[in-house]
């Protein structure tokens, strides 16, 4: 989970974790409603499949305690949330509701039981889709321009696996869409600049030369031009492809970069690599 | 195009469960005795993967191409499926014809149950969604591809990997669709994005289906302590209310999981990261060991309960390495406290050789992790 340790929070790491997974969403409390009632009024078989589960779960994975042990052993920081789906809420508070709706004394009973259970379910959550859904613009489920990005790298490059460094939301999808693109960045470098800050000594890493074009792409700092073409060069970056609204367009221009083309929102930059440089897949019919 | 497109959707998703029934019946079929159709679906789903992880393993280990496992992997299917129609056939013609009954008998149950799913369907398949992981899953099947190689180039970058990570190594779920790309030509995206998010909804609805029926229709002509065989003769008459019963249920399901949304739980993963294994693991795999608990809670289990336990723990665990940490809690939760209380000593050695492959696959990783040893990508 992003941003909390179970060095830090001790026992406190599984409140904060709830927290954060719960959300504004009350289903645990529903889930927590539905459980005393089986409790209290439920048959002798919802009790056996709910409730030594549910303490069960109250025991080990609700326990405060339990983080910080598994912690010792594994690293639990990030993924400790999903231990929270083993609760069957998805189960219990449906057919509670479902239940006592079927088991009003009568019709109208029924209905107002219904209408109430409506009512809560829509207090209870949040709408994923309450953003606004977005539709998928064609069958890959990928941004058009992108596909015209990839078209446009390949037109114009000579390389069969032309090397290229993208704005943020295309560095994730490029190769989902066309592996035969290669990315300059992984996926955690770009994460790791789009929420801190390079220091002077981290731009200034002559192994990691990427570090420069991330502050340029994504930080939108300003770099000397002439590292610039040096980190193309260094990590053999033939492309860079930046919104057209960038305000570092001008700055890798300086540097060299032409226009080898644009689409509505999109400008991709190309860099003249001095050493030419072909990617090729590893042979292994030499092994087998 | 578009036409063409939707049609390659549909006809996957059925070729999916043709083979998802082919691999389940083979493992739910038993003299005299009788599984539910879906019940051999999803556990099917599972078993396939299994299967796959056998094959797909040792290949994979010695850096053998992607197309050589396809060319292992077609055989093995098409034999499997052939001894499961020899050996099935009849019985998936009684399914049918059952299912046909029930069509005839209740339809508009029938049609709001598919309303349901449908809806759930074309939500998953139609709509965008922009997540980190997909860089790494899709990208991997895309990459497996390209290069005619299994989890050898680093999906992120294309970069070439020395040794595989082993965090993704025994998860060879997206081989699997690394294959049947290579195999059919459909490009990942649409493999990953649409087919295998339809083919996951509709798997966890009928799982959602399973349970809500086990509870609203078994659970009330259980009551008074009815034998489990009268129940289970009972079963087939079961009434329109129990029937509405399972409606509601689902719809109410359909809604807590449009609902429940935060950037981690299980229904967010559900309705926007569908063919993520994750999902697959949060979802399908957690409420089915949840039906397989109630219906061995009921002694409504008569056909290798253990054996079904162990092939959806093993098939997950194949899925996505989060199985590894969740199902045997899962298992724990469920299956201890009911063995304590019917005193069912016997099935200790099931649940641990349940317990045992999530288990093996965390203690391998942990010992990768702290440097014991490494698998490279080449001979060394």
């Amino acid at each position: 989970m992003q941003g909390l340790n179970v060095t830090e929070n001790g026992i406190w790491y599984l409140r904060e974790c709830f927290a954060n997974y719960t959300g504004p969403c009350a289903y645990f409390m529903l889930f927590a409603a539905a459980l005393v009632y089986i409790c209290i009024k439920g048959t002798k078989r919802e009790k056996q499949i709910f409730v030594p589960c549910s303490v069960f779960l109250l025991l080990t994975v609700y326990n405060p305690v339990s983080p910080v042990i598994l912690d010792r052993f594994f690293d639990v920081n990030s993924e400790y949330y999903r231990f929270f789906w083993l609760l069957p809420v998805i189960v219990l508070v449906p057919y509670l509701m479902t239940k006592l709706i079927v088991t009003a004394k009568d019709k109208n009973t029924g209905a107002v039981t219904a209408v109430i259970i409506a009512a809560i379910l829509l207090v209870s959550g949040r709408f994923v889709y309450a953003d606004g859904i977005e539709l998928a613009g064609n069958i890959y489920k990928m941004p058009p321009e992108l596909m015209e990005v990839s078209e446009m790298i390949h037109d114009d490059s000579a390389s069969a696996y032309p090397k290229a460094m993208l704005e943020y939301e295309y560095n994730m999808q490029m190769r989902q869409y066309d592996p035969k693109i290669l990315l300059t960045v992984d996926r955690e470098e770009y994460m790791y600049a789009v929420t801190s800050q390079y220091t002077d000594e981290m731009l200034s890493d002559e192994t990691h030369p990427q570090y420069k074009l991330l502050a340029a792409v994504a930080q939108y700092r300003e770099i000397d031009k002439d590292e610039l073409t040096d980190a193309l060069e260094a990590t053999k970056t033939q492309y860079v492809v930046l919104n057209s609204g960038h305000p570092r367009i001008g700055l890798f221009k300086d540097a060299g970069l032409t226009e080898a083309g644009r689409t509505g929102g999109h400008v991709v930059l190309k860099y003249d690599i001095k050493e030419p440089y072909e990617f090729e897949l590893v042979d292994y019919s030499v092994v087998y | 195009m578009i036409m063409l497109n939707i049609l390659t959707v549909i006809l996957g998703v059925i070729c999916n469960f043709i083979l998802y029934l082919s691999f389940g019946s083979l493992i739910t079929r038993k003299k005299d005795h009788k599984c539910p159709f879906l019940l051999s679906v999803v556990v099917g789903f599972f078993f396939y993967y299994f299967v796959f992880f056998f094959v797909c393993v040792i290949p994979m280990k010695y850096y053998r191409p992607l197309s050589m496992l396809t060319k292992m992997w077609v055989p093995t299917v098409a034999v499997i499926v052939l001894l499961s129609a020899v050996l099935n056939g009849s019985r998936w013609v009684g399914w049918l014809r059952n299912a046909a009954g029930y069509v005839k008998k209740h339809p508009a149950v029938t049609l709001c149950i598919l309303l349901i799913v449908l809806i759930q369907a074309v939500l998953v398949s139609c709509t965008y969604n922009f997540t980190l992981d997909a860089a790494y899953y899709v990208a991997n099947v895309a990459t497996s591809v390209e290069t005619d190689m299994m989890n050898v180039y680093d999906p992120f970058t294309g970069a070439w990997q020395d040794h595989y990570e082993m965090r993704y190594f025994f998860a060879t779920y997206q081989m699997q669709d690394s294959v049947v790309c290579q195999l059919t030509g459909i490009p990942a995206l649409i493999w990953t994005k649409s087919v295998m998010a339809v083919t996951v909804m509709v798997l966890t609805n009928i799982v959602y289906l399973l349970v809500a029926r086990e509870l609203f229709i078994y659970g009330d002509l259980f009551k008074g302590s009815a034998t489990a065989k009268s129940a289970d003769e009972s079963l087939s008459r079961s009434n329109s209310r129990a029937e509405a019963s399972v409606v509601i249920m689902m719809a109410v399901m359909l809604v807590i999981n449009l609902t429940f949304i935060t950037i981690y739980t299980s229904s967010l993963f559900l309705m926007t990261r569908t063919y993520e294994g994750k999902a697959i693991v949060g979802n399908l795999a957690v409420i089915t060991l949840f039906y397989l608990f109630m219906r061995m809670n009921d002694d409504r289990m008569s056909i290798r309960p253990w054996l079904l336990n162990f092939v959806v723990c093993f098939g997950a665990a194949t899925i996505s390495s989060s199985a590894n940490m969740l199902l045997p809690v899962e298992l724990t939760v469920l299956f201890l406290p009911m063995i304590v209380r019917k005193k069912a000593w016997r099935m200790i050695p099931g649940y641990f050789a349940c317990v045992i492959p999530g288990v093996v696959f965390s203690l391998i990783f942990v010992l990768y992790v702290k440097g014991y040893f490494v698998f490279y990508t080449f001979p060394k």
